[in-house]
């Protein structure tokens, strides 16, 4: 295990470069970040939608949807919200999705304080049932701790059968521009366009 | 002569499987209590109905906005004091994007208020201003007679684009 996380800028360039035509949800400080790497119909930026209910989101859309995969964008502290959803997960994540926890032990966007101490997501997740779980069985639990592991897992990630749930730790040292997150709606409605949906 | 057994109270949950399945439900995201419990049993009989039983209202809200935002057509099933867990979710996955979330909600403490029993469960009181201040429509649903309103409310929420609720205070019988 490195005691040095992983810039978390360069993971998101990281899915950004082998990104085709997945549906990628992002929630908090990533949704700061994912546009300087991504501009692209399917994002979905789930910030204000509910809190720690990306993945619950995420998994209703991979369900919907089982011709394309989709991706969420997590933090552990929206995590610690709903920790029932690994759970659900394990029980009824469909194998088009992925959910990349990015663990920053913090609430970021609110200032950073931090995580209650001691929480092995990776852990939790296999106790969920999400290794070997979801409707099809073929769930799968990760922990990456660089770059180099990153970018060999992810062509894998991204093909095979899931759910897959893989924690990222990461730090970021650049600042977070602002984005406009007023538009709920038209979020929802951009989406429906872009898959399709009357 | 005796006069006939009144009706049992409550719901056919055949029929309103039936019905769900008529106005085009795709998916029940449903987390069983003491109202819904016998709808429980028949969702999960119907090999037509794909039933996802999440551990929290919360996420049943999040998980059908997800399924709404893809194209199916999912209907929500938890009870008053879950919704009331559930408000961040209701808020923000449902009434903020106006995603027509349709709702059926179990009226904890309904039936022993109308009998009169004491002491009031503390949920009842609370439903319907709760629901109203959110600015969701509801619906009555007591009995085989009030099964329309699913059609109505369906039909409410589409044309809003804004989640809506029918109630159940009697809960489900076989």
């Amino acid at each position: 295990m490195t005691d040095v996380p992983m810039e978390r800028l360069d993971v998101l360039k990281c899915l950004a470069e082998l990104r085709t035509d997945e549906i990628v949800v992002m929630t908090m400080t990533a949704t700061l970040q994912w546009p300087l790497v991504s501009d692209h119909p399917l994002d979905f930026d789930f910030l204000a939608f509910g809190m720690g209910h990306a993945s619950d989101f995420g998994l209703g859309l991979a369900l919907a949807r089982p011709e394309r995969r989709t991706v969420v964008l997590k933090g552990d502290g929206g995590l610690l919200m709903s920790l029932g959803s690994l759970v659900t997960l394990g029980r009824h994540g469909p194998e088009n999705l992925i959910v990349l926890l990015l663990e920053n032990r913090s609430y970021e966007m609110t200032g950073g304080q931090p995580l209650p101490e001691g929480p092995d997501f990776v852990a939790l997740a296999r106790a969920a049932g999400v290794a070997g779980g979801g409707l099809t069985g073929h769930g799968t639990v990760a922990r990456i701790e660089t770059l180099e592991e990153l970018a060999e897992a992810l062509p894998r990630i991204l093909s095979e059968p899931g759910p897959h749930f893989v924690v990222l730790p990461v730090q970021t040292r650049h600042p977070l521009p602002p984005v406009d997150h007023s538009d709920h709606a038209g979020r929802v409605i951009a989406l429906r366009n872009a898959l399709g949906v009357d | 002569m005796t006069a006939p057994e009144p009706p049992a109270p409550g719901v056919s949950a055949a029929l309103t499987v039936t019905t769900l399945k008529r106005i085009g439900m795709t998916h029940a995201v449903i987390i069983p209590d003491s109202e819904s419990r016998l709808l429980f049993e028949s969702l999960n009989a119907d090999p037509d109905v794909m039933v996802i039983s999440p551990t929290r209202e919360g996420e049943s809200i999040a998980i059908a906005a997800g399924l709404w935002a893809g194209g199916s057509r999912p209907w929500v099933v938890i009870q008053n004091t879950g919704l009331m867990e559930a408000g961040d979710a209701l808020r923000g996955c449902g009434i903020g994007p106006r995603v027509p979330l349709r709702l059926i909600v179990g009226w904890r403490g309904y039936a022993g208020a109308q009998a009169g029993r004491l002491p009031i469960d503390s949920a009842y009181p609370y439903t319907e201003p709760l629901l109203a201040a959110w600015g969701v429509p509801t619906w009555h649903l007591m009995d085989d007679g009030d099964i329309g309103v699913l059609g109505a409310m369906d039909e409410a929420a589409a044309t809003a684009s804004h989640p809506a609720a029918v109630i159940t205070g009697y809960g489900f019988r076989p």
